[in-house]
């Protein structure tokens, strides 16, 4: 979202409709966190060239350590105003600046900034929290329990006992509790090997993203199957990359919820993504001349492991994993697929696929719209990629036999026509579908412009 | 083993194989040596002969249109398998569409396509090693010793796998349970009038599972949930209404 949409009342969360309603002209974009955490890398990169070890909570918003930093440059004033000039440079008034103690705090702090005060300080944390709604907690269920129970706010939920929350409402209660008292998370540490981290080189270097989307993928799953055997979890992890030309990258995410390994792979396919981008369209620091070599390295565990349904399996779900990633090793990204059901007239429209292991998105055409015209069920279980030349004779209008091979086989009866108009406002011509019964089985057959096509075996 | 109830589509006997009638008590003689085992639809799941078994191969027989490929998805479906199922797609032709009308969920079917010989048995491997349950298509040119070291890595995984060779067959003795197709028959496309809606399906059960005999079974397959199944003694002309 941004300023012009913020100041016509577009909020973050607002339905499409609402934020059309409120503002007409608004354009809707389809979210790409990989495209935004590349728009963000020069931000990050400002950031952390004076305040080290940031860490990446996602696109567009990043946690930097003040302590050493504020030493260095003789006091909190200096390096805000250093920071708020990076800022401003790189994104006008677009950003906001929260300082706080602790994260949660100032996260909370950069929310309340706004255009004519980029720059919100907090000097107790637990006293400007206590006025924040409990939807701050960003746990949807959790703040409706709340309310449902008249705790409105971080200041009530602080003030009534710690364990009779607990009691009620689990290790989720706890961490509510703890953030709405000004306490961020407080992991329990593990007593670990002292080196977690998995890295990988890669000869000849790697300068696609897919495949170093897909090494990614099977670091991110070498680390939590490691991780997971000792029962913990990572809220940090740091992601290090060395260029052909011997730079290393190194970037930390974190993340409140400790990170599974998809959301792992996601992020560390975010920061490749940004630093590759940057490399080659803003001439700045990030890869160049393609990765060899990529560490991940696990920091701040806890022992809040995911807790798997009664009837999950996590050594079976693993093994299937490996071995599904294995086959996409072998053949390829666009081999391995899964499907969603999508709305559309034929079955080939109605199935949106995307690569196993990626995020499907929101389907593009509704599946549960009606589709008037549209082919009823069962669907053919075979559906070609593009539709083949089928020869049908016909006897006044009425199907009478088609080529199946080198043979002609009679038509014992049909079903149809379908029409379908198609786009005819872009000049598209209309198509009429029928399904023809033979001896053989049946097929599915679309008829446009006088020619006829398969488009369907209901084998 | 319990049966998913998310099998949809096809109906086949609850009637034990060794209990079914034999061929002069159901009034048929069908030309040829076969035996002949009409085995009687009824509301219920896939007939125990038609499950799958962790360890065992289900070999499908029959070309394109036979109604092979949503056999075996319905098998699959059927499964009760942890983890996801893998539908090894050598035409590159599959509608999961298809799937989810024989009841499997969209998250749980993963589709790998691979219409090279050479690496398919790799990857046919490779898979067989980790997940659940396969179906897959064989594509030609895949040799025999590669299918039957594939047979042995499966009863060794103990998982079940169905296989579909596109041209061709199995090599003998290699599927526990073989289905090959024998005819295929649609009601209710009504010339131009109606819409195709049950399907029946004669398949020729032959291997292990069936004891060394060779057994006609007929399926019905219905597609969707929107007709009820009735006993075929009681079956009703297409177009109207039975209970």
């Amino acid at each position: 979202m941004n300023l012009l949409a913020e100041a016509a009342g577009v909020t973050v969360g607002m339905r499409r409709r609402q934020a059309e309603a409120v503002c007409p002209v608004v354009v809707t974009l389809v979210a790409d966190p990989g495209a935004d955490a590349a728009r963000f890398e020069p931000v990050a990169v400002a950031v952390e060239e004076l305040i080290p070890r940031i860490e990446v909570v996602a696109p567009g918003l990043v946690y930097a350590p003040l302590t050493g930093a504020v030493r260095y440059y003789g006091g909190e004033e200096p390096l805000v105003e250093r920071v708020v000039k990076e800022l401003a440079a790189l994104t006008g008034d677009g950003y906001r600046l929260g300082i706080a103690a602790g994260p949660f705090a100032a996260r909370q702090a950069a929310d309340h900034a706004g255009a004519d005060h980029p720059v919100h300080l907090v000097v107790d944390d637990a006293a400007f929290l206590a006025g924040l709604d409990v939807a701050r907690l960003g746990r949807e269920e959790l703040a409706a329990t709340f309310r449902w129970l008249g705790i409105m706010t971080l200041g009530e939920l602080s003030q009534l006992p710690r364990q009779a929350i607990v009691s009620r409402f689990g290790a989720d209660g706890l961490a509510a509790h703890r953030l709405a008292a000004g306490e961020d998370r407080n992991p329990q540490p593990r007593p670990l090997p002292p080196d977690l981290a998995v890295e990988e080189r890669f000869e000849p270097p790697l300068g696609d993203l897919d495949r170093a989307g897909f090494a990614a993928r099977a670091m991110a799953h070498r680390l939590m199957a490691e991780i997971a055997r000792h029962g913990a979890a990572p809220h940090r992890v740091e992601v290090e990359a060395e260029a052909a030309d011997g730079a290393v990258r190194a970037r930390t995410w974190r993340s409140l919820d400790p990170f599974d390994e998809a959301s792992l792979a996601e992020r560390v396919r975010w920061q490749l993504r940004a630093w590759l981008d940057h490399a080659r369209m803003r001439s700045g620091p990030g890869i160049r001349g393609g990765l060899v070599r990529l560490r991940l390295a696990p920091a701040d565990v806890s022992d809040e492991g995911r807790q798997l349904a009664l009837h999950e399996d996590a050594h079976v779900a693993a093994e299937a994993r490996r071995a599904i990633a294995q086959a996409q090793a072998i053949l390829g990204p666009d081999r391995v697929l899964q499907a969603k059901p999508q709305g559309g007239r034929h079955p080939g429209e109605r199935v949106a696929w995307y690569r196993w292991g990626e995020d499907p998105g929101a389907p593009v055409r509704d599946p549960s719209a009606p589709w008037p015209g549209g082919l009823p069920a069962p669907s053919p279980a075979l559906v070609p990629p593009e539709p083949l030349v089928l020869e049908v004779e016909w006897d006044e209008g009425i199907p009478t036999r088609i080529r199946l091979g080198a043979r002609w086989v009679p038509i014992t009866t049909w079903a149809g026509p379908w029409r379908n108009l198609g786009r005819w406002w872009e000049g598209a011509a209309p198509a009429d579908c029928y399904q023809l019964v033979t001896s053989a089985g049946a097929f599915l057959c679309e008829i446009r412009q006088g020619r006829a096509y398969l488009t369907g075996v209901y084998d | 083993m319990v049966l998913s109830s998310a099998a949809r589509g096809f109906r086949g006997s609850t009637i034990p194989l060794e209990e079914l009638p034999a061929p002069d008590e159901v009034g048929l003689d069908l030309p040829g040596a076969h035996r002949v085992h009409l085995v009687e639809p009824a509301v219920g799941d896939l007939p125990a002969p038609l499950q799958l078994t962790p360890g065992r191969v289900v070999g499908l027989v029959g070309s394109a249109g036979s109604g092979m490929t949503r056999l075996g998805l319905a098998m699959l479906a059927a499964h009760p398998a942890t983890g996801p199922a893998v539908y090894l797609d050598a035409r590159g032709w599959l509608c999961p569409a298809a799937a989810w009308e024989a009841g499997m969920d969209p998250d749980s079917l993963v589709i790998v396509r691979c219409d090279d010989p050479v690496a398919w048995g790799r990857v046919a491997a490779t898979l067989v090693e980790g997940v659940g349950a396969i179906c897959a298509e064989v594509p030609a040119g895949v040799k025999d010793p590669q299918l039957r070291a594939l047979a042995a890595l499966v009863r060794r995984r103990a998982i079940p796998m169905v296989l579909r060779p596109l041209r061709g067959d199995l090599p003998p003795g290699l599927a526990h349970l073989r289905l090959m197709a024998r005819s295929v028959e649609w009601d209710g496309a009504d010339a131009g009038h109606g819409r195709l809606g049950r399907r029946r399906l004669v398949v020729e059960a032959s291997g292990k599972a069936v004891q060394g005999r060779t057994l006609l079974v007929e399926l019905e397959d219905h597609g969707t949930d929107a007709v009820h199944l009735v006993p075929r003694l009681a079956a009703a002309p297409a177009g109207r209404a039975a209970g």
